[in-house]
């Protein structure tokens, strides 16, 4: 019966689930560690550009300040095109920052060049907007402090 | 799609005119180089094509292309370092839902004003693409939609109820028993609200 059921995808949404399977993976350990860390953790954020996967909200605890909003796509497989759509999605949704979640670290490299290697004269300064990793990056370097932090902890002095 | 007259167009007005590049964002079909003058660098106008056919499944079909190619178009040409990104559709309706979608996008406040640097268009255009705001257009049409509001309003008080009935002869608690008993009859079965004793 489930072979049949199987069976019953034709190729291309056989592709679109797998996908969407790899985008849940991809997803799951950036809701964990923002919830760990006590954001606001929204999932497909959109105001109508189309869906931010994940957003963390930053509270600065003053109304007279913005809230800052973190936003994670999940890219499965390399593309301008859908490089394109991210960023653009990402801005158009009001995200303050974006991060490409994506699966490998090959895939890290070719996303980072991809952005990196846009024309000098570009309005846009991506570089500054976008950072690239994997989930494992993502989790591993939580905890680890930054030089400054080390310096402030051995010194005894806060961080300015 | 034919392009031809954008590339003519573009070598008559004697700019330097690129074809089919890649900047490394993705395929850009025309490029206008623009020079102003000799001590400026030149300006780029860049025109990608959009079309149902790359995947976007029921694009097309009632003459709308979907936020998604329109947005993803318009960056590829940011991030190919154009100065002004032109979507070019099939048709006339195409490119002015095109514009559409791109005011409705640039709405939402974002960092960057799509608008400014994006427009949909169709080859033969010849007319301004530019879409006037409604409130240039109807300047004073909010006054005019309640003032039309209000006189129907008149025309249903003075036509739609049994003569003796109107409005202004029912007293309050005859409203809303009226109201009531409408609210209890129009439902339909199965959905009648329950009446707590």
């Amino acid at each position: 019966m489930s072979q049949q059921g199987e069976n019953s995808y034709s190729e291309p949404e056989r592709r679109a689930q797998e996908k969407l399977q790899s985008i849940d993976t991809l997803k799951a350990p950036v809701i964990q560690l923002g919830r760990d860390m006590g954001y606001e953790v929204i999932e497909n954020h959109d105001l109508g550009a189309g869906p931010v996967h994940i957003t963390w909200v930053f509270k600065p605890g003053s109304e007279s300040l913005p809230d800052m909003r973190l936003g994670f796509i999940c890219l499965t497989e390399f593309s301008n095109s859908s490089i394109n759509e991210g960023i653009a999605r990402a801005m158009l949704n009001l995200v303050d920052k974006l991060v490409f979640v994506v699966p490998t670290e090959t895939m890290t490299k070719q996303v980072k060049d991809a952005i990196e290697s846009m024309p000098d004269r570009s309005i846009l300064q991506l570089r500054k907007y976008v950072t690239v990793l994997t989930p494992s990056t993502l989790v591993s370097k939580q905890g680890i402090k930054g030089a400054r932090q080390r310096r402030s902890a051995e010194t005894g002095r806060g961080v300015i | 799609m034919n392009l031809e007259r954008l590339v003519e167009a573009g070598e008559e007005k004697g700019f330097e005119v690129e074809q089919d590049v890649d900047f490394g964002a993705g395929p850009i079909q025309v490029v206008w180089n623009i020079n102003v003058h000799s001590a400026l660098p030149n300006i780029r106008f860049g025109f990608i094509t959009l079309g149902g056919e790359e995947g976007g499944s029921q694009d097309t079909e009632d003459n709308q292309l979907s936020v998604r190619k329109i947005e993803e178009a318009a960056f590829r040409g940011l991030r190919s370092g154009l100065d002004k990104t032109y979507l070019i559709t099939e048709n006339e309706e195409m490119a002015k839902s095109v514009s559409g979608k791109i005011e409705w996008l640039a709405s939402h406040g974002s960092l960057i004003r799509l608008d400014a640097i994006s427009l949909g268009l169709y080859p033969e255009q010849q007319e301004s693409s530019v879409i006037t705001p409604s409130q240039q257009r109807v300047p004073e049409g909010e006054k005019i939609r309640k003032q039309d509001e209000k006189e129907r309003e008149v025309k249903f008080d003075k036509y739609n109820r049994p003569q003796g009935e109107r409005r202004d002869k029912e007293s309050e608690e005859e409203g809303t028993k009226r109201e009531l008993k409408f609210d209890e009859n129009s439902r339909p079965k199965g959905q009648k609200k329950v009446l707590k004793d």
